[in-house]
C-alpha cells in the first residue's frame, strides 16, 4: 500500500514569491498520476516538495496515513529519477544500481539479488560492467530508473526524464516506463511538460498554471471535456483554435461564421442567450463542410492526416487563424478556399475562463 | 555448494577484487617507507652508493611493476598475481642486501670507526620490506583463488547456457 495525500500544500519562498498555490491531490495505491504544464507552472516544486527536496510551507503531506510533512528526504521511502540521469561516471552501472543499498549497508549478497532483478526488468543485465560513459541516453535513464527500482520505494517521482532524449528515444523509453509501472505496480508521480508523455502514460494528470492546479482528471477527461480556456489550450497538439462568438436564437455568431446550435448544444448554452462566449475547436474536430470558409495559407502532409492552416473567410487577421486536422492526403495550395464545419464545440465563458457544462 | 556462495561467486562477475588491489597499494607504501628509510644514513661508502643507486632503480621499477599489478588483480587476471608473488619474494631477498650487509659495515671518519647503519635503522628498513613481502604474497594467494573461483564460476554458467 503506498498511498499519497497532497493536501493544500503552498509553496512560498523567503523571498516571498509564491510558486505553488493550495495543490491538494490524492494518490491511490499504484497510480500514475503526471503533473503537466509550461515551464514555471511549479509541477518541478511541487515534485521536490513530495519528494523533500523543498520545504513544505503550508499543507501536509501523508504517506499511508503518515503524516511526513516535516520527514527528511531520506527517510520519506520514495526514491527520484532526475531529468540529467544523476549517475556516477566512476562507477559501473552495477556499483550505481547497488549504491544506495551499499551506502544502507544492507548484505551484499541481498544487493546483488536485488540489482540482477532491476537489470532483468530494464533489459540491461548485459551492461552491468559497463561505465555510464558507454550507454546511450535512453540506457542512462533506465540505470537510473533500476537505481529507484533497487530500493523498492514507495513511491517513484520522475522529474522530467526523457527531456534530454531525442524524440525517437523518448518514444521507445516512455513505453518502457509505462511497461514498468504496469510489472511493478507501483504508485508514480511524473513531471513533463510534454502532453503526449501525460496522455500516454497518466492514469490521470494534474494541468497545472502559474502555481495553481487547473483540472486533475484522466487523459480523456482533460482531453474531451477541458475545465477552462489554459486546459484546452495546452492539451491537444496542435492546439484549440478559439474564436469570441456571440450566442443568438439557437446559432454562434462569429465574425466569419454562423454556426447553427444542436439541442444539446442549446441546452449547455441556456444562460448565455445573447451574451459573447469563447468557441473552441480541436483542429481534428474541422471537417470539409458548409459552415464557415477557410482560406489555405500552408498545407502539411503528416501521411494519415494533412494540418492544413488558414484564415477564415479569408480575412489575414490573427484572431481568424484556424488549424484543421483533415483526414488523409491533402493537397490545397495557398490561397485556395475550404469549405468547413465544425464537428465537437467546446464553450468557455468569456469572463472567467471556465468551460460552460450542462448543468446537472 | 550453499546459495550464498553461489551469489558471492556470481557477485565476483561485477564486483572488483578491491582486497588485492588495497593490499598491493600498501605493498608500494612499505616499499616507499623503507624507500625513504634507507636514506637517512649520511654515512656511507662507495659501495653503499652504488647499492642504493640500484635500490633507487629498483624501487621504480617495483612501484610501476606493482601498480600494473593491482590494476591486473583488480580484474582477476591471474597472471598478475603470479607477478605479485615474485614481487614478494624480492621483497623478501633485499632483505640480505642493503639492510643487512650496511648493518655488519663500517666506515672510518676523522679516524673514527662508524656503523653504515644502526640497529633502529635496520630494524624499520627491515619491517617494512616484510611488511612490503606480507601484502604481495597475501595479495597474491587472494588473487589466484579468485580468480580461479571465478573462472570456474563463469565456465559453470557457460554450461549452464546463461
Amino acid at each position: 500500500m503506498s498511498e499519497l495525500s497532497v493536501q493544500h500544500i503552498d509553496k512560498i519562498y523567503d523571498n516571498k514569491v509564491q510558486a505553488v498555490f493550495d495543490f491538494n491531490m490524492d494518490v491511490a495505491d499504484g497510480e500514475f498520476i503526471v503533473l503537466v504544464g509550461p515551464s514555471g507552472c511549479g509541477k518541478s516544486t511541487t515534485l521536490r516538495m513530495i519528494a523533500g527536496l523543498e520545504d513544505i510551507s503550508a499543507g501536509k503531506l501523508l504517506l499511508d496515513g503518515k503524516d511526513i510533512t516535516a520527514t527528511p528526504a531520506k527517510d520519506r521511502d520514495m526514491a527520484m529519477v532526475f531529468q540529467n540521469y544523476a549517475l556516477y561516471g566512476h562507477m559501473t552501472i552495477y556499483e550505481n544500481m547497488a549504491f544506495s543499498l551499499t551506502m544502507r549497508k544492507e548484505n551484499p549478497n541481498v544487493i546483488h539479488k536485488k540489482v540482477l532483478a532491476a537489470a532483468e526488468i530494464l533489459g540491461l543485465t548485459s551492461q552491468l560492467n559497463k561505465k555510464p560513459s558507454q550507454l546511450s541516453g535512453g540506457q542512462r535513464q533506465r540505470v537510473a530508473m533500476g537505481r529507484s527500482i533497487v530500493r523498492n520505494p514507495k513511491v517513484f517521482l520522475f522529474d522530467e526524464p526523457l527531456s534530454n532524449l531525442d524524440a525517437k528515444l523518448r518514444g521507445a523509453t516512455r513505453r518502457e516506463i509505462l511497461l514498468l509501472h504496469k510489472r511493478l505496480s507501483a504508485t508514480m508521480l511524473y513531471v513533463t511538460h510534454d502532453q503526449t508523455e501525460a496522455l500516454t502514460l497518466a492514469d490521470r494528470i494534474v494541468c497545472m498554471s502559474m502555481g495553481h492546479v487547473q483540472q486533475i482528471g484522466t487523459p480523456l477527461e482533460l482531453y474531451d471535456s477541458p475545465a477552462n480556456l489554459f486546459v484546452a489550450s495546452f492539451i491537444g497538439l496542435p492546439p484549440m483554435n478559439f474564436y469570441d462568438v456571440k450566442v443568438q436564437e439557437g446559432e454562434l455568431l462569429g465574425e466569419q461564421f454562423r454556426v447553427k446550435l444542436n439541442e444539446e448544444e442549446k441546452s449547455r448554452l441556456q444562460g448565455y442567450e445573447g451574451k459573447e462566449i469563447t468557441l473552441g475547436i480541436r483542429p481534428e474536430d474541422v471537417a470539409p463542410g458548409d459552415e464557415a470558409n477557410m482560406t489555405v495559407f500552408s498545407n502539411e502532409n503528416l501521411g494519415m492526416n494533412t494540418l492544413v492552416h488558414g484564415h477564415l473567410g479569408g480575412t489575414k487577421k490573427a484572431t481568424d487563424k484556424i488549424s484543421a486536422k483533415m483526414r488523409g492526403w491533402c493537397n490545397y495550395k495557398a490561397g485556395d478556399t475550404v469549405g468547413i464545419s465544425f464537428h465537437r464545440k467546446h464553450f468557455f465563458d468569456k469572463e472567467t475562463t471556465n468551460a460552460i457544462r450542462k448543468e446537472a | 555448494m550453499s546459495e550464498d556462495r553461489k551469489i558471492e561467486l556470481d557477485r565476483m562477475r561485477f564486483e572488483k577484487n578491491k582486497t588485492s588491489t588495497n593490499l598491493t597499494y600498501l605493498a608500494i607504501l612499505a616499499d616507499v617507507f623503507f624507500f625513504i628509510c634507507i636514506y637517512q644514513s649520511d654515512v656511507g661508502t662507495w659501495y653503499y652508493n652504488i647499492m642504493i643507486g640500484a635500490s633507487i632503480i629498483y624501487n621504480l621499477i617495483f612501484m610501476l611493476a606493482a601498480f600494473l599489478s593491482s590494476e591486473g588483480v583488480k580484474n582477476y587476471m591471474e597472471g598478475y598475481s603470479w607477478l605479485l608473488g615474485l614481487l614478494g619474494i624480492i621483497q623478501v631477498a633485499r632483505i640480505f642486501i642493503i639492510p643487512v650487509q650496511a648493518l655488519a659495515a663500517t666506515v672510518t671518519i676523522q679516524d673514527q670507526t662508524v656503523q653504515v647503519m644502526g640497529g633502529w635503522q635496520f630494524a624499520r628498513c627491515v619491517i617494512y620490506l616484510l611488511c612490503s613481502a606480507i601484502c604481495c604474497f597475501s595479495a597474491s594467494a587472494i588473487g589466484i583463488r579468485k580468480s580461479r573461483a571465478l573462472n570456474a564460476h563463469l565456465a559453470s554458467l557457460e554450461a549452464e547456457g546463461n
